[in-house]
């Protein structure tokens, strides 16, 4: 197991310089000229060979790319294209923190409505609530975004008036609300299915049978026997589904003007920011690396059958 | 079902599971709706708009309206446009010409101070011109700007390590040289790169703009960007301290109709969508509507005048007088544009009321048409193409569609449109590459050589038609150095008359925001066609 972790964190590097490699090659040779779209219609071409040398961008790729992991080395990741003067480990730090609230606040919805939806399920397995919850949850799990955010501004914000449209104030103000459901009701729906089929299947384990057999009460049954042992695989999942909140928030963070990674992420791309763009691509993939990592880890602890050898 | 228990507690020992876990998840949702509590949003003394996220707040570096409007609050120069765009006194309190005109002494305003309150000298404003025109700064409007001033160019170059023209003669008084006299010099001055900055707020600091230490009319309190600024009123300021507390601008984008019928926003442009019920003088929104002048902006299509079909001044006029602007104007956009005839827009120093307009006119249109080499046989017109820039992409807007149209109607001519990212748009356009296309001039300081030398002049880089005069050129030229206004106004008058009967553009609109709402409560904001610093006139009605 040791050899595994080991094996699989010196892999992570390589990946990394692969991954990185291939998005500064996007930069390089995809459309555009970030010092054209920086200069606009003035066409001095006194200037734009300034701009170039200035910024390096004359150097051929692999001295770039060079300059650019001595840096990365130190945690230097240069500076924005799009925001002049910024530094962009400044940038990412900001949205990343936003994204981050954002995202816990969604998972921590998920998690405390999905699972006793599913726990109510799972108990009433076969009946109308049963029933009813599955197909309820799966029209949840089948709205985009675009339906959603459209609609519950139109409900709270235009009809109800209780909420602000869009913004951010923090983790503790009524901005955080609507976004957070927009992103929580597809997770409040996964999970009560989730949990509602791995409770389903712990309840026919002969342990349970057992320990109702020997007379404890329920409520002890279910805390003790039941969901501890059916919740694991559904935290497990929670903690893989961070990684894709965190970055994966482009379109709420966009509806709900919130200053995440996800608009930082679409306004890099519209900019052609490379250097933002690349240093993204590089906090993505190690953020999957690592949850990927930690997912089969778990896997391993919870089910010694299974084997990385 | 759900049962009430004896000692006042929901849950009792005879409560199902099912009720149990109900009830667990609808207090797990009244939790997170107990903080919907509204407050009002909108705080007593403070201005809330929504604002697009600004690529830069270093003065040196903006080159772009959204940064600059907030540049133009936070720092100032030795001079700065009133709200009648008059150059006026900022950090100088007067300056002197000299005979030929090359030369200009500035004196500074006694007492003036940093936001830190540390005094500003003569040795701030060379420094600060030094390092807009530093190599490392990597400015690109200092060329523009300041490259009239004698050693800038050989800074940028590398090749100085100060600027010669920009000397201090005391604490107080510094001089600056230009090139040749240029009587619309003090007109770029007020521009954000002739700003005074602090050196030990900026020198070597990434990210300093964060917290930057200016002698503008507001101070930065915060600023996170994509997120928000937030400045706060500048009590030291000398020429009059704001009225307002604070402002607080969103960068963090939203739906601003939403925002403003929220009470999350003061003020809000209005888009075609949502114009029917605003200007409905029924509708409560009715009463919040401003009219603001269009901004010193034109829209125009450009044609390649070197390149058939377009080398053709015929079959250029007869494009122009087949585009019926003012129908296009006011059904199509509504009203949010207003026609442009000519290339300045109005308003604009130097703008002629009484140029003569190409109005649409099919039959002349198709009379010049006839005229052109292509009258004979449209068949032998290559194909043309129009070429607009745009990204992810962004539709083609309905105006230019409506000129296409009139085009295909009125000539039988069929024009197609290619959308291309803006950086190949660019290059494309310098290289030649392009046939016609769609583009917007936004005057950078309010002077009509911003406009006519920079795009017309044969020799100008920024020519981007290829357009060649030489009656236009040597008006142009006589006018950089004319120093009565009324004859320099004359030269450009009448080489945009010759520009526009030659018509290299047709030039199509003149874009501002249209429409605006304001709420009520806010009075004297000033909407205004330049940059000019204008929250320190603003108030709030309690």
């Amino acid at each position: 197991m040791g050899r595994y972790i080991v094996r699989r964190l010196l892999w992570t590097p390589v990946l990394l310089l692969v991954v990185g490699f291939i998005t500064f090659l996007l930069g390089q040779y995809g459309p555009g000229d970030p010092v054209q779209v920086l200069l606009g219609q003035y066409q001095d071409p006194e200037v734009v060979a300034r701009i170039r040398a200035q910024r390096g961008l004359d150097e051929p790729v692999l001295v770039q790319y060079g300059i650019y992991l001595k840096n990365a080395a130190r945690g230097d990741f240069g500076e924005s294209f799009r925001y002049r003067g910024q530094s962009v480990v400044g940038l990412i730090r900001n949205r990343a923190l936003v994204s981050g609230q954002l995202a816990l606040t969604a998972l921590v919805l998920s998690l405390v409505l999905g699972i006793p939806i599913g726990l109510l399920a799972a108990l009433r397995q076969g009946r109308w609530q049963d029933a009813g919850i599955i197909s309820v949850t799966l029209f949840f799990y089948s709205l985009p975004v675009f339906i959603t955010a459209p609609f519950l501004l139109l409900v709270f914000v235009l009809w109800l008036r209780i909420l602000p449209s869009q913004g951010w104030e923090g983790l503790f103000d009524s901005h955080i609300i609507l976004p957070a459901l927009v992103l929580g009701i597809p997770g409040v729906s996964f999970f009560a299915r989730m949990s509602r089929n791995s409770i389903v299947e712990v309840l026919s384990q002969d342990y349970v049978r057992t320990a109702k057999a020997k007379g404890l009460p329920p409520s002890m049954v279910y805390a003790k026997h039941v969901l501890r042992n059916a919740l694991i695989p559904v935290f497990t999942i929670a903690g893989l589904g961070l990684a894709t909140l965190v970055t994966g928030a482009i379109v709420t963070e966009t509806y709900f003007g919130i200053p995440g990674i996800g608009r930082l992420t679409i306004d890099a791309f519209r900019s052609r920011d490379y250097p933002v763009i690349t240093a993204l691509t590089l906090m993505i993939a190690v953020a999957y690396v690592l949850a990927n990592l930690v997912v089969d880890i778990g896997y391993r602890l919870l089910d010694p059958r299974i084997r990385y050898d | 079902m759900l049962r009430f228990a004896r000692n006042g507690s929901v849950v009792g020992p005879g409560t199902s599971i099912t009720a149990r876990i109900l009830l667990s998840a609808i207090m797990a949702l009244a939790l997170l709706v107990t903080g919907c509590a509204r407050h009002d949003l909108l705080n007593d003394n403070e201005l809330v708009q929504l604002w697009d996220d600004p690529p830069t707040l270093d003065p040196h570096l903006a080159a772009d309206v959204p940064s600059a409007l907030i540049v133009i609050e936070v720092f100032g120069g030795l001079v700065t446009l009133d709200t009648n765009l008059k150059v006026v006194p900022d950090l100088a309190e007067k300056w002197e010409a000299s005979p030929d005109g090359k030369t200009y002494t500035f004196t500074l305003r006694r007492g003036t101070r940093f936001h830190n309150g540390k005094p500003v000298t003569a040795d701030d404003v060379k420094w600060s011109f030094e390092r807009a025109a530093d190599p490392l700064t990597q400015s690109t409007t200092v060329d523009t700007y300041l490259g009239d001033i004698v050693g800038v160019k050989d800074k940028l170059r590398g090749e100085a390590a100060e600027v010669a023209g920009v000397k201090v003669i005391d604490d107080r008084t510094v001089s600056i040289t230009i090139d040749s006299p240029k009587v619309y010099f003090l007109s770029k001055m007020t521009y954000p790169t002739a700003f005074v900055l602090d050196r030990e707020n900026v020198a070597g600091k990434r990210d300093w703009t964060r917290s930057p230490n200016g002698t503008g009319p507001l101070k930065m309190k915060e600023y996170v960007p994509g997120f928000r600024v937030i400045l706060e009123r500048n009590d030291l300021y000398h020429l009059g301290a704001a009225k307002l507390d604070r402002v607080k601008l969103l960068l963090a984008g939203g739906t601003p109709m939403v925002m403003y019928e929220n009470n999350e926003i003061h003020i809000t442009g209005v888009g075609l969508e949502d114009l029917d019920r605003v200007v409905d003088p029924g509708s409560p929104l009715n009463k919040d509507l401003h009219r603001p002048p269009p901004n010193f902006q034109t829209s125009y299509i450009g044609f390649e005048v070197t390149r058939p079909p377009f080398d053709d001044m015929r079959f250029r006029q007869a494009l122009a007088y087949s585009v019926n602007k003012e129908d296009i104007a006011s059904k199509v956009l509504r009203g949010l544009v207003v026609p442009a005839w000519g290339v300045l827009p109005p308003g604009f120093p130097g703008y002629d009321p009484s140029l003569p307009k190409p109005v649409y006119d099919p039959d002349k249109a198709r009379q010049l048409l006839a005229q052109s080499k292509y009258g004979a046989d449209l068949k032998q017109l290559p194909r043309i193409t129009l070429s607009i820039p745009g990204t992810l992409g962004s539709a083609v807007g309905p105006e230019l569609q409506a000129v296409l149209a009139g085009w295909r109607e009125v000539l039988g001519i069929n024009i197609e449109i290619q959308q291309t990212e803006f950086g190949t748009f660019l290059q494309d356009l310098r290289s030649r590459r392009l046939q016609m296309f769609a583009l917007a001039w936004i005057s950078d300081y309010p002077d009509p050589q911003n406009f006519l030398d920079l795009l017309f002049d044969s020799r100008s880089m920024n020519n981007e038609t290829h357009y060649a005069n030489a009656d236009v050129d040597r008006l142009l030229e006589m006018a950089r150095t004319e120093t009565v206004e009324a004859t320099r106004f004359d030269m450009y008058h009448r080489a945009e008359a010759i520009i526009v009967d030659e018509a290299p553009w047709v030039p199509l609109w003149h874009q501002g925001q249209g429409y605006v709402l304001i709420k009520p409560r806010v009075k004297d904001y000033l909407l205004l066609p330049a940059l000019v610093p204008k929250y320190r006139f603003v108030h709030i009605e309690r």
